[in-house]
């Protein structure tokens, strides 16, 4: 029997309007434009929206989640008749994969570097000596004390 | 017209070129880039955001408080730098309750968020500030018979709702702002299509990609130009490993919109940095010499 969270979908974050998601009728125009389901058909924006409104997630939340084939287009967002916001809904089940330690290895390591440096891109001489070449300035070092405290 | 100039963390690091290119180009028309310290990444809309929204706005609201001291509107050459700063003013105006709790960290290092600036993407400068007219004043060498397919990517446009810029559906700011530099725009099949820089699944990526390119092939354009560091990488650097795992080879070579301006102001390809892609065509650089 597939385990069933009947309070899940108030566990979304509600920083970006995840919590639309209970005007969703489950009409399915977020799949016709969606580029991921038309190349996956196991992706499908309406079944994890449907999903989190019954309490059925849980196959949605680890690290190989079929919610990481998402292109974060915005697409059925744009074409949602009744405003639910499906890439908010994905992004709050990737804040819970997140909190549970079940990032993928890529983006887990782009988000490491963000912390440690405060760039996504870490900056080496390598890059400074090109940037002084096309005169430009080099980059000083993001001030990370102030980033510490408000994380 | 005076921006702060936020530069991001991928064209400063990665791509230079376009930084250069934007500090001569923008200021003949009429555009000052100032430069404020103190900013960090926006942080990236993609990963970061799927970490932790909280950390993420929280850090957007940092920046945007940065060139709000300063008195700035922020000008940023970057789609996902913009999507994160526009996105978090409008939720951070839209959620007073969040706004306070994030103002509550932020006076931890003495700064506050009041929400009286707003950020920009350079295209959206382009069009409402400068103005077409003023584009074509700084055009000396009309780009005639380059045929360029315009790429938007996503986060320029979308969600709409909150981002204001155009109609996803059928988007005509980047042709707005092209057409007074003398160049033709071509339209073609997959002129909507995302990057897909953000979808983990590498056969998907493969094909996404191999279909906006073949659409491109179609069309027969001379290059594609586009507005954001992750939609390049995608098209340039991706080009090329697409080209080694596919049996049809393809060579469209991917200019970002800055590049066309200063080509059109008279900079020399290598000036733009067009020499420094990894996909390079010569019949382009013949066409433009």
């Amino acid at each position: 029997m597939p385990k069933i969270d009947l309070d899940f979908k108030k566990k979304l974050t509600r920083v970006e309007y995840a919590d639309f998601l209970t005007y969703c009728y489950q009409c399915g125009a977020c799949v016709g434009d969606c580029p991921s389901a038309k190349l996956s058909p196991a992706f499908n924006p309406r079944e994890i929206v449907l999903r989190v409104l019954l309490g059925l997630a849980e196959p949605l939340l680890k690290k190989d989640s079929i919610i990481w084939q998402c292109t974060t287009c915005y697409t059925c967002q744009e074409v949602c008749p009744q405003g639910v916001r499906p890439i908010e809904v994905i992004t709050a089940l990737k804040n819970i994969i997140s909190a549970q330690g079940m990032l993928p290895d890529s983006i887990s390591a782009s988000v490491g570097i963000i912390k440690d440096t405060g760039r996504v891109v870490l900056v080496s001489n390598v890059i400074n000596k090109r940037r002084t070449e096309q005169g430009l300035t080099e980059l000083k070092p993001v001030p990370m004390d102030e980033l510490k405290k408000i994380l | 017209m005076k921006y702060a100039f936020f530069l991001g963390c991928v064209i400063p690091t990665k791509y230079p070129q376009f930084e250069t290119v934007a500090r001569k180009s923008l200021p003949k028309v009429g555009v000052e880039l100032v430069d404020v310290e103190g900013f960090s990444c926006c942080p990236e809309p993609w990963n970061f955001k799927s970490y932790n929204i909280m950390a993420w706005i929280t850090i957007a609201a940092r920046n945007l408080a940065i060139a709000e001291e300063a008195g700035l509107d922020i000008l940023t050459l970057c789609s996902g730098c913009f999507a994160t700063l526009a996105e978090a003013h409008h939720i951070l105006e839209d959620k007073p309750e969040l706004k306070d709790e994030v103002n509550k960290r932020l006076s931890k290092i003495g700064k506050k968020y009041n929400g009286t600036i707003s950020a920009k993407h350079v295209v959206q400068v382009l069009r409402d500030d400068v103005g077409a007219e003023q584009i074509k004043k700084s055009v000396t060498h009309p780009l005639e018979k380059i045929r360029v397919g315009v790429h938007y990517g996503c986060h320029v446009l979308k969600p709409s709702e909150t981002l204001r810029v155009d109609d996803p559906a059928d988007p005509r700011i980047l042709e707005t702002i092209i057409e007074p530099l003398g160049a033709e725009v071509i339209p073609y099949a997959e002129r909507l299509s995302c990057c897909t820089g953000a979808c983990q699944d590498e056969e998907m990526v493969f094909k996404f990609r191999y279909n906006k390119l073949q659409s491109l092939e179609e069309a027969q354009v001379d290059c594609m130009t586009l507005v954001c560091p992750a939609c390049f990488e995608a098209f340039d650097l991706g080009q090329v490993m697409l080209n080694r795992k596919s049996e049809k080879k393809f060579n469209i070579p991917t200019l970002y919109y800055v590049q066309l301006l200063g080509l059109a102001q008279g900079l020399k390809g290598e000036e733009v940095g067009i020499t420094r892609h990894k996909i390079r065509s010569p019949a382009l650089l013949e066409k433009l010499s």
